[in-house]
């Protein structure tokens, strides 16, 4: 018998800025909507194991949706002629995700989100806050410098293994081997400029640190960063933390991708935080709640090399 | 010792164990059968020339001399970092050699065309990261 994923995918066309995007989301749950926002240039795929995990889908209708240019979600029609690179801008961001919310009618959802999708939280809940009941910031802060870089679309580099080498790093050493290069392949997918676009909201037009301090708290914010994540460390999601009101922050043993590349480990820190957010909701829980491969590398090789003095240095050669 | 794990020096003897890993790998001539550069790695004020064709390294030496044309880039950090960077396990913000150098924390600097660094960081990182077995 074939076995099957619970998720289902459909399409949904969300008007936005004066254009409608075809907007592909995945979804499975029921209970307490909770949309998912994945990382800079890549889509929803980085939260299959949430989607499917028995424990979260009992109360909460998990929703994953790909941002336009991302994953199934085609560009504007028009995207071929624009006079500018693709640049991901704040305003644009907030309006899309509210969009989003609104076209499929969701009411309040929670907003979970990571990487760019944890920093908009930030600007979500200065400007739309009325319309979410809780935000999950995953390595989150207010300033993530030092990302928008030429290096990452440039026509003599290729993007899909720079784009994805340039984030593995940001994983946890001991985080799966399988997981991590799982999440590689999804940055070695997007498309051409996306990544780096995406970074122009990330580094350049979100800015944050003047402005922490005039979120009302009337929604919770809930951050939690992995140890691992140089983007965005330990002590800038500290940072931010300290200035937001009614905000915990919970910082754990991995890295900046922490609901692909280590799902166990992920679970083990988000469950608290589901938790404390279905008994500030009861009503809207679910129903049914309470509840390296390759040859050996032992083979001979040569050992063959050659050594010898020149200019007064040792050279060996191979 | 710390969790991570320690490490001592950076000699030429340690970078020649290090070339050996790298050219025992079964992976690199995949996914750096491009590779072709030569670049240095500086720990402290100790140069290391890596002549890399096709993803295998052909020559180390240490120092440079006015006869080692071509050479493209450079890769230098404190031996404090490299340690770190070297570990089995390397502590946060050590294990990648983007990390070390992304503006945020300047352990690593780049110098020279960094055309090249970006075009090989897959098979650079992987190559680098065998430090982890010398």
């Amino acid at each position: 018998m074939n076995t099957h994923d619970p998720i289902v995918g459909r399409y949904v066309y969300v008007q936005c800025e004066g254009k409608t995007y075809r907007t592909y989301y995945e979804e499975h749950g029921e209970g307490i909507p909770m949309v998912c926002l994945h990382t800079a240039g890549t889509d929803g795929r980085q939260y299959r194991h949430q989607l499917c995990d028995p424990d979260i889908s009992l109360n909460f209708r998990v929703i994953a949706f790909d941002m336009p240019w991302h994953g199934k979600s085609i560009p504007p029609a028009d995207f071929h002629l624009m006079e500018d690179e693709y640049k991901l801008t704040t305003k644009f961001y907030c309006e899309f995700i509210v969009a989003f919310c609104r076209a499929l009618e969701l009411r309040k959802p929670v907003l979970m989100g990571q990487s760019m999708g944890g920093n908009i939280c930030l600007a979500l809940a200065l400007r739309y806050e009325s319309e979410f009941s809780a935000f999950i910031a995953l390595e989150a802060c207010d300033y993530s410098p030092g990302w928008w870089i030429d290096a990452l679309h440039h026509p003599h580099i290729h993007g899909g293994e720079v784009v994805a080498t340039s984030v593995f790093g940001l994983m946890a050493p001991l985080s799966p081997d399988d997981y991590r290069w799982e999440t590689w392949w999804y940055y070695a997918q997007g498309g051409p400029g996306i990544f780096k676009g995406d970074l122009y909201f990330y580094s350049v037009d979100s800015d944050f640190r003047d402005q922490c301090q005039k979120i009302s708290g009337k929604v919770p914010i809930y951050f939690l960063t992995g140890e691992y994540d140089f983007a965005c460390t330990p002590e800038m999601t500290q940072r931010t933390a300290e200035k937001v009101k009614n905000s915990e922050c919970i910082i754990f043993g991995g890295g900046h991708f922490p609901t692909s590349e280590d799902p166990a480990k992920f679970k083990e820190v988000i469950t608290p935080v589901l938790k404390k957010i279905l008994g500030a909701d009861p009503e809207r829980r679910g129903q049914g709640s309470n509840a390296l491969s390759g040859r050996s590398i032992s083979e001979t090789r040569s050992t063959a090399r050659s050594e010898r003095t020149s200019e007064g240095r040792k050279v060996i050669e191979f | 010792m710390s969790r991570y794990g320690s490490r001592s020096s950076f000699d030429l003897e340690w970078i020649e164990r290090w070339a050996r890993k790298v050219n025992d790998d079964r992976i690199l001539p995949v996914v750096g059968r491009f590779f072709t550069s030569k670049f240095v790695l500086g720990f402290d004020d100790t140069e290391y020339l890596v002549d890399v064709r096709g993803g295998k390294i052909q020559k180390i030496a240490q120092g440079l001399t006015p006869n080692d044309m071509g050479v493209e880039f450079w890769l230098k950090a404190p031996s404090s970092a490299w340690s770190k960077f070297a570990q089995e396990i390397p502590p946060p913000m050590f294990n990648d050699i983007w990390a070390m150098a992304h503006p945020l924390h300047k352990q690593l600097i780049i110098e020279g065309n960094s055309l090249p660094f970006w075009q090989n960081l897959r098979a650079l990182t992987r190559m680098l990261s065998l430090m982890r077995q010398v």
